[in-house]
């Protein structure tokens, strides 16, 4: 009787066997088949037939010698047969058993964001070792609840991943639908241009994959909102921009992953990085270009070595040229040199270009994720944290490349800046009542020190924008100081004149930067007028640094003598 | 953000550039101070003092950033004058009407402006220091027939009575804001193709709700 039961229960295994077997080799991808496969092996055919043997997994294996001695006292506590997972963690599990349902749930912990199959795969890997530590529990005579026992295992992972396999089904038919309809969000937005040109394109497909990407992620979102609520927070842009870069140097190092900010950059987002064009586009264009930039520097600077070492005389004038005078090259020399800075110009030139292109394509990316920064202030805000950004790895060779393009005036500088160290401000046509009379009546050891101080910063900056500034306060600094020095003559008489002109400035200025004794300053100021942005240029800091170019000039006209300081205008 | 500033629209602001030529002392800097602060001996104006200084202004309605730069009237500081007039909207040439010598500085001056910038630049040519009408060495008769001859328009001003400045700069004002604007219809005419030209990564130029507020040259 039993033995037909047996036969009876056999079959029905073998059956369910079959099923899942095709199931899982028609529906489940590479893993999740050979996970349940291996699973279900453990209850093959052949090994039901010897009950003894039934679990020879290499745990169950482990179990058996290990358990033996509790085995036999347990089992009559399980009688009743719990297909629940939960229900199978007993206090008494052995540790084999016990570790490994650890290293499952620790699995799941380290992955976020499991699809549906793979969520019943892990399930079903819970259910096989949970079945595997209740077989191991048994008594070698109690075959009929081993079969009993696997019966139900299959039973129940076979349902996880006809389940599963619907809730994935409707998941892509979800994510379809979405995709469609931020299509269409997309295109509306670009409604407006009837044909595209290529970049519309690619703005419009940038725009659906940022959306995309919004959909699955939410710190833009808290980003956004957090700019609509604080619209005078003029922090908040130059922090997104750095945070947009924080997650650049996340996704291409993909070392740590914890931002400062606090925010837990998962596995997951770390692979969307990756896998979605948006941003991806966004942070490599950005890395990109500047390693473009910095490439093409480099091969510039080879590029000016080379010459340097080629061409007798290279750009040192004070050595070498004595022995080559007499060469017969040198008659050509002049014909190299000519060439040599036509070219450089021509490079310089394109790469100025460049920059600006780049940068314009870093901004219109900016505010094409984030609409909510399409405002005056904060475009203004944005392209400065963009700038500041871009600029920092780049600035120390653009200003080498300006220096060999301005290298005569850089020069003629020097010349005048030598025959004028020690001069006084009235030598270059300050007039007498904006500076002091007796130097020794002032804290600063000559006139305008503090001006000069504040010039010398420039060169500590490695943004534009920041350079700007600087000489934004250097002219500053010269009319506070030319105020006080006027109110030191006029302390006794009624005030005449009413304040500081450009009459006054431009001497003043100039003397400043004859003291600042720094001849790349000319370079630098050459630099900063390619970078300064359209709308500054009418403004203070326009002004500011036309003042500087055209007090450098005539510093470097001063040795000519062909200006002398007109002292009585 | 161009420097012209231009807009249909009332809802834009106009930037306008003005330099401000003139030998060194025909009094530009007081002309300015005035004009700017209507105080005549302040001190602490601005940071920049009357070297640099904006003012704004309502002119029927339609909002006006005024930026004024001071030029250097010293020669030696002329090899870079088209820098400093560059894009600019209107130019106040100041000379003293007792100073023949700086008459005829204007004369040059408007010869490179009109050289560098054309017909685009509001010109203003102003005598100064109508107090001192008895010492006059610039008869009106000339200074205003030459004003017409090189289409400029001539004004008296005295910086310490505080006379004809306000009308200068309304005036000036007027005239650039009808430049921009005729500018600006000429450019929408052309529209149609510039449109096409215009950068794909610009898009921010689509956006209605983009009206800058000309916040971008700070008040000195």
């Amino acid at each position: 009787m039993a033995a037909v039961e047996v036969g009876r229960m056999l079959r029905l295994a073998e059956q369910c066997l079959e099923r899942a077997k095709s199931f899982i080799e028609k529906n489940a991808g590479p893993n999740e088949a050979s996970a349940s496969v291996s699973a279900s092996s453990s209850g093959s055919p052949a090994q039901t037939a010897k009950p003894h043997q039934t679990a020879i997994s290499p745990v169950a294996i482990a179990e058996n010698t290990g358990d033996k001695s509790t085995s036999p006292k347990k089992t009559g506590h399980h009688k009743v047969l719990t297909d629940d997972g939960s229900g199978g963690l007993s206090p008494f599990l052995p540790p084999e058993v016990f570790k490994r349902l650890q290293t499952v749930a620790s699995q799941d912990t380290i992955k976020k964001e499991l699809t549906p199959i793979e969520q019943a795969s892990r399930l079903n890997q819970k259910l096989k070792a949970n079945y595997e530590a209740r077989l191991a529990r048994l008594t070698p005579g109690q075959a009929y609840q081993k079969t009993s026992l696997k019966l139900s295992l299959q039973r129940q992972m076979m349902e996880n991943l006809i389940i599963a396999k619907a809730r994935q089904d409707a998941l892509q038919r979800k994510m379809e639908e979405r995709r469609l309809r931020l299509q269409e969000e997309a295109n509306r937005r670009f409604a407006a241009s009837g044909t595209m040109t290529p970049e519309e394109q690619e703005q419009h497909m940038l725009y659906t994959n940022v959306l995309e990407y919004e959909q699955d992620h939410d710190w833009p979102k808290i980003w956004k909102a957090n700019i609509k609520e604080n619209p005078d927070d003029v922090t908040l842009v130059p922090r997104l921009v750095s945070y947009l870069k924080l997650t650049d140097s996340v996704s291409s190092g993909g070392g740590s992953q914890s931002f400062s900010s606090g925010l837990l950059l998962s596995p997951s987002l770390f692979d969307d990085l990756h896998t979605k064009y948006d941003y991806e586009d966004r942070e490599e264009s950005h890395t990109q270009e500047m390693l473009d930039q910095e490439n093409s520097f480099e091969d510039l600077e080879e590029f000016l070595t080379q010459l340097d070492s080629a061409s007798p005389h290279g750009c040192t004038d004070e050595a070498g040229s004595d022995s080559d005078i007499w060469d017969p090259s040198v008659l050509n020399e002049g014909n190299i040199q000519e060439l040599e800075m036509r070219a450089l110009k021509e490079h310089l030139k394109a790469i100025v270009k460049d920059i600006h292109i780049a940068i314009d394509q870093l901004l219109s990316l900016c505010l094409l994720s984030f609409e909510c920064l399409n405002t005056a202030s904060s475009k203004d805000l944005c392209l400065a944290s963009i700038e500041e950004v871009f600029f920092m790895p780049l600035w120390t060779a653009l200003v080498a490349l300006f220096r060999k393009v301005n290298r005569e005036r850089e020069q003629a500088f020097e010349i005048s800046m030598k025959l004028y160290q020690d001069a006084s401000p009235a030598d270059v046509g300050v007039p007498l009542k904006l500076f002091p009379p007796e130097p020794d009546r002032m804290q600063d050891s000559y006139p305008y020190e503090s001006a000069v101080q504040e010039l010398k910063l420039l060169f500590k900056d490695y943004c534009p924008q920041r350079k700007l500034e600087c000489v934004v306060r250097t002219l500053r600094v010269i009319c506070a100081c030319a105020e006080d020095y006027r109110c030191l003559h006029e302390e006794n008489s009624a005030p005449k004149t009413a304040a500081i002109g450009a009459d006054d400035l431009l001497p003043i200025l100039s003397f400043v930067a004859l003291r600042c004794q720094l001849p790349q300053l000319v370079s630098e100021c050459a630099a900063l007028e390619e970078f300064i942005h359209e709308g500054y240029l009418i403004g203070e800091e326009g002004y500011c640094l036309t003042s500087m170019q055209s007090a450098l000039a005539y510093v470097e006209s001063l040795h000519t003598g062909q200006h002398p300081a007109d002292m009585f205008i | 953000m161009a420097a012209g500033g231009a807009g249909g629209n009332s809802g834009r602001t106009y930037s306008f550039k003005v330099v401000l030529l003139g030998e060194g002392c025909v009094g530009k800097t007081s002309l300015v101070l005035r004009y700017c602060e209507n105080k005549f001996n302040d001190k602490h104006i601005t940071t920049l003092q009357a070297s640099f200084l904006t003012k704004k202004l309502n002119i029927t309605g339609k909002r006006v950033n005024l930026a004024i730069w001071d030029t250097a009237g010293q020669e030696r500081f002329h090899a870079l004058g088209p820098i400093y007039y560059r894009d600019s909207n209107g130019a106040i040439l100041v000379y003293d009407i007792t100073d023949e010598d700086s008459f005829q500085k204007v004369k040059n001056w408007v010869k490179e402006l009109r050289k560098m910038l054309g017909n685009e630049i509001c010109l203003c040519i102003v005598g100064n220091k109508i107090d001192l009408d008895k010492d006059r060495h610039v008869s009106v008769e000339e200074a205003e027939s030459y004003s017409e001859s090189v289409g400029a328009k001539h004004y008296h001003t005295s910086a310490k009575l505080n006379k004809g400045i306000e009308e200068l700069f309304l005036d000036l004002c007027k005239r650039m804001m009808e430049t921009a604007q005729a500018e600006e219809r000429l450019k929408g005419n052309g529209a149609s193709q510039s449109a096409s030209s215009r950068r794909g990564v610009q898009i921010v130029d689509d956006e209605p709700q983009a009206t800058p507020a000309g916040g971008c040259c700070s008040s000195g």
